[in-house]
């Protein structure tokens, strides 16, 4: 039976060539964005699910009261202390990952960025897959070192290779003790290197600062027993970290927090971690699962519209004792055989996809025909595609009566007609919305661009003061390099301050005091180290007064705000001269700088205060002479080399750094974009279909019109009015929604563009002109033709 | 003295548009005994096609009673109806209502696929039926490539295959030339003489002497009834 089945649907879908094509092709584009969407939505859905014992993992949060603040990290000692006083505590672990070691091998210096110092039972805790070694040998040697596959190849050539290599990082010797594999793409743990904490702790220094039970720099972990009432639990680690801290008041508190839950976190202060953003993941599974209903509604529309073709088969089959399931299973065959073949061509364009998807969205998603989580995704895709395609046309096929098509009528009611009519209405609305998602998308990064942001960010190279340097030399170091620097024709300008301009995030609250601030009033203000040389580096204007002066001994503790700081913090007149206490220190205000952007556009620019502490200074801003920027880096690396011999010299331009504060907004953009350019090119790829159908029942019309002297134009008018109709009711439908959606995307930036009306009119023309064009391709082919050809065939 | 295969008594049809109402059947009345070859003829609208319809189960009757080998099935759902229809009837048209996408051997294989019949018993009785029909060396053709006479021997075959009681034919020389024409009423005959019912609509007087009787239908009713010969 389904051999026959499907042998009728091979056959009808080889007779009707353009139409099985049309479905095909536009089934497998929609499909391949879906599958590419759900791919990333699952990986998001399922961060660091693969840890087999994930529902028994929590990360301990520390709670702060008076400030509201939640942090993902908590004191060194928390850790030990736990693990003797409460029992139901499996295991254990502390993570560290704020240094970046310089690693020496074979005398190439590169800095380790994704190093983690973890306690031994890390491994115990999380998954890992030990392609050499094992977690033992790293617990039982302080200098052991784990390797990630790739890292392992990267340094050492192989994993194999790598296995007791030693790598020399900071003055002391790591023996590689084993390899893991890379983590999951879904792992909220992307490191690739693994050293013992203890290591970290031999630093006397560090030792002794992070021994109190103030300061919080470590994120603990814990494995407990699947039967632990949690709240109790979490209730007997506050009161050890109260008992132990000394916090009487009850100011601090800990939060038990599910490992399943950790990635979409939003409350805490900062993380280390990448987090995600559970609306993204939302609009971006509706747009996955509209842009496969687009690629459905062709299926759907051209196999009712050519139902009529069928009918006289359908008949048949039932007078000779076909029932009415039968006909619908072979039906659902045919869109199975569709579906199937679809999916096929969508695995292929993923994979071909797959490389570009994978760098908009900075993951490093990979297509192995043997994941589970890969077919989990297909396979709900193609079911998808196959419901939404084969039950209503198997419905209405098989729901034909016989002796209507032999008599002659219209084998299709009208509501079958609105319906169809409805679900190019609802392709286009959706292709409307996208494209005025886009360019009103686009206008914003447009205006990101040339917003003045009140400096000159091009030709600006930074690179970081090495964190490694001996703090009493510093202050020393720092200026011979900065003299060695402006010693180079190819550099103009040479600065040092604390924060990269395009994004302070350093905020100092209760840290100024100035004349007739009311003491209950300690707002938050942005603070920026600088030195005499900033203003001229960065090209900042002046409102009024003036910046530093090179040997100026007061204005060591002086101060210069931004018009915000002026206004917000109610500075009495004349700004100039007003004293201003910052971080104890009695000074003046000496200047007012114009606002700058030192926030992406997402953010207002409020307060800020630029002061000068050279101990602060840790990053150089060098601006560089016109049309020189290889000889300055050059330069720069030379005298790197030179001065800091034990560090590698990482350096990136300020506009670099620009383009990735935008970065989560561009990947946006584009993924819009391409999904706008798939939702257009599959809705016309019906519409096409539609169209040509439409000239072909209309032939005879068109023959006897045209005898009677119908012009082309007018023909191609009849036949392309119908579908020009539904275009414009769907761009009427989009443009109140696309402006509420796009209304909540923009209210995301501090400054904006205004969403004008004539976004609207030009993203319904474009629409309406791509749709126009799909479908004279048919009318006018229809028009043109010999009438006496037409009826004819009659 | 043969059972009544079929009889119908005040069978009405009534087809309702927006604006019409037409009467195809009017208190209609008929009896087919079993073997009996019936030609039903008249003028075009007057509820030939729609009897013929509802003879072949295709159709529902608004009103009257339908007896089918003595059984009432006026009533009969639609599921009932198809499994009614594909035991025991078989259809002949005047445009052969071949399937084009399928074969010789596959559209008279269809019958028997609904019929749940095993493929290789499928295969002995298509060959028989294609034999009969003298159309074997055509089996993997497609419809378009035959010559009507072909394509109606093929529809015939297709009618036969299940060994049905009862052939409903639709003008079945319809679009045939005479010689293809009497071709295919000669094979009816053979039919009928080896025991199926046919009940046969037609305009041409010239099938209709092939008939045992012929019923005149007008406005939906029947008016004359004229005995050709006797059944056997």
């Amino acid at each position: 039976m389904f051999q026959n089945y499907f042998k009728s649907a091979w056959r009808s879908l080889w007779k009707n060539k353009s139409t099985s094509i049309i479905n095909i092709v536009g089934l497998s584009v929609g499909m391949t964005a879906a599958v590419l969407i759900f791919i990333w939505v699952q990986n998001e859905m399922s961060y660091d699910n693969y840890n087999k014992d994930a529902a028994n993992i929590y990360r301990l949060t520390t709670n702060l009261k008076t400030e509201g603040w939640i942090w993902e990290t908590t004191p060194l000692l928390l850790a030990d202390a736990v693990k003797k006083e409460v029992p139901e505590i499996e295991k254990i672990a502390r993570l560290y990952s704020g240094d970046m070691p310089v690693f020496n091998i074979n005398n190439n210096l590169s800095y380790e960025k994704n190093c983690a110092f973890v306690d031994d039972d890390w491994f115990n805790i999380f998954h890992y897959d030990f392609i050499e070694g094992n977690a033992a040998s790293f617990a039982n040697d302080i200098n052991s070192i784990i390797l990630t596959a790739s890292e392992a190849t990267k340094y050492f050539g192989s994993a194999n290779n790598a296995m007791g290599k030693i790598i020399h990082a900071d003055s002391l010797n790591y023996v590689v003790k084993a390899i893991v594999k890379d983590a999951p793409v879904n792992s909220s743990f992307q490191y690739s290197a693994f050293i013992p904490l203890q290591n970290l702790l031999r630093n006397a220094d560090r030792k002794s600062n992070d021994e109190n039970w103030d300061n919080a720099n470590y994120i603990t972990f814990i494995k407990v027993q699947p039967t632990v009432n949690i709240s109790a639990l979490t209730k007997k680690i506050t009161n050890v970290l109260q008992l132990r801290s000394g916090d009487t008041e009850k100011q601090s508190s800990i939060s038990l927090e599910d490992l399943k839950d950790m990635h979409f976190e939003t409350d805490l202060q900062s993380s280390f971690f990448a987090s995600g953003n559970k609306n993204t993941v939302y609009i971006f599974s509706v747009l996955g699962i509209l842009l496969l209903i687009i690629a459905c509604v062709n299926y759907v529309n051209l196999t009712t519209a050519k139902a009529s073709l069928r009918a006289k088969e359908v008949s048949v089959r039932k007078m000779v004792g076909a029932g009415r399931m039968q006909l619908f299973n072979q039906f659902l065959s045919e869109a199975f055989l569709v579906s199937i073949i679809a999916l096929a061509i969508t695995l292929l364009l993923v994979k071909l996809c797959l490389p570009a998807f994978n760098t908009i969205t900075d993951k490093h998603f990979s297509l192995s025909l043997l994941s589970a989580s890969l077919w989990k995704v297909v396979g709900i895709t193609l079911l998808s595609a196959f419901v939404l395609n084969s039950i209503y046309p198997a419905m209405v096929l098989s729901s034909f009566k016989p002796l209507h098509v032999f008599r002659g009528f219209t084998v299709l009611k009208l509501k079958d007609n609105y319906l169809r009519k409805g679900l190019v209405t609802l392709q286009f609305t959706f292709s409307v919305m996208l494209i005025a998602g886009t360019i009103i998308i686009y206008k914003q990064m447009q205006f990101i661009q040339q917003t003045n942001p009140g400096y000159n960010r091009s030709q600006v190279l930074m690179t970081h003061v090495p964190p490694n340097v001996d703090f009493s030399k510093k202050d020393q170091l720092v200026n011979v390099i900065k003299q060695e620097l402006l010693a180079q024709s190819s550099i103009q300008n040479v600065s040092l301050t604390n924060q990269p301009i395009l994004n302070i995030g350093s905020y100092s609250t209760g840290a100024a005091d100035w004349a007739g601030r009311d003491t209950t009033f300690n707002p938050k203000i942005a603070q920026l180290s600088v030195d005499a040389d900033y203003a001229n580096t960065m090209q900042l204007q002046m409102n009024e007064g003036r910046w530093f002066e090179k040997n100026n001994e007061s204005d060591k503790n002086n101060v210069i705000l931004n018009e915000t700081a002026v206004k917000e913090l109610n500075i009495p007149k004349p700004y100039i001269g007003q004293r201003f206490t910052w971080k104890g220190k009695k000074g003046q205000i000496i200047g007012i700088v114009k606002d700058f952007k030192y926030k992406s556009l997402h953010d207002k620019t409020g307060p800020l205060v630029v002061f000068q502490n050279p101990a602060w200074a840790n990053l150089f801003m060098i601006k560089v002479a016109p049309g020189n920027a290889q000889q300055a880096v050059n330069a720069l690396q030379k005298i790197w080399k030179q001065i800091l011999p034990g560090n590698p010299l990482e350096y990136n331009f300020l506009d670099d750094s620009f383009n990735q504060l935008y970065k989560a907004d561009r990947q946006t953009s584009s993924l819009i974009l391409i999904f706008a350019v798939i939702a257009i090119i599959v809705s016309c790829l019906g519409l096409f279909g539609l169209a040509a159908f439409a000239a072909e029942q209309r032939t005879k019309e068109i023959g006897i019109r045209k005898v009677l002297g119908a012009t082309v134009a007018n023909i191609t008018t009849l036949i392309s009015k119908d579908f020009v109709k539904l275009v414009c009711i769907a761009i009427v439908i989009a443009t109140p929604l696309s402006l509420l959606a796009m209304n909540k995307w923009i209210q995301s930036f501090a400054y904006r563009i205004k969403m004008s009306w004539w976004i609207f009119v030009v993203a319904g023309l474009i629409a309406l002109l791509i749709a126009l064009i799909t479908v004279s391709f048919q009318s006018i082919k229809a028009a043109i033709a010999n009438p006496v050809e037409s009826l004819r065939s009659e | 003295m043969q059972n009544n295969m079929i009889k119908i008594s005040n069978l009405e049809k009534i087809y309702r548009t927006e604006e019409v109402e037409t009467i195809a059947l009017n208190k209609m009345n008929m009896e087919v005994k079993e073997g009996e070859f019936v030609a039903v003829m008249g003028p075009s609208g007057c509820g030939k096609s729609t009897l013929l319809n509802i003879l072949g189960l295709l159709d529902d009757p608004n009103g009257g009673s339908f007896l089918f080998n003595g059984e009432e099935i006026a009533h009969y759902n639609e599921r009932q109806r198809a499994n009614l229809r594909k035991r025991t009837i078989g259809f002949v048209f005047q445009s052969f209502n071949l399937i084009d996408e399928l074969t010789v051997f596959e559209n008279v294989e269809l019958p028997l696929i609904y019929t749940g019949v095993k493929a290789s018993e499928r295969k002995e009785r298509v060959e028989a039926a294609l034999d009969k029909m003298q159309i074997m060396h055509r089996r993997n053709h497609y419809p378009q490539q035959l010559s009507g006479g072909q394509q109606q021997r093929v529809a015939v075959a297709r009618a036969v295959v299940n060994q049905p009681k009862l052939i409903l034919a639709d003008e079945p020389t319809g679009n045939l030339d005479s010689s293809n024409g009497n071709e295919v009423m000669a094979l009816l005959t053979d039919l009928n003489d080896a025991g199926t019912t046919i009940v046969m609509v037609t305009h041409s007087e010239h099938d209709a002497k092939y008939a045992h009787r012929i019923i005149r239908m007008l406005d939906g009713q029947t008016v004359t009834e004229s005995i050709l010969r006797e059944q056997l």
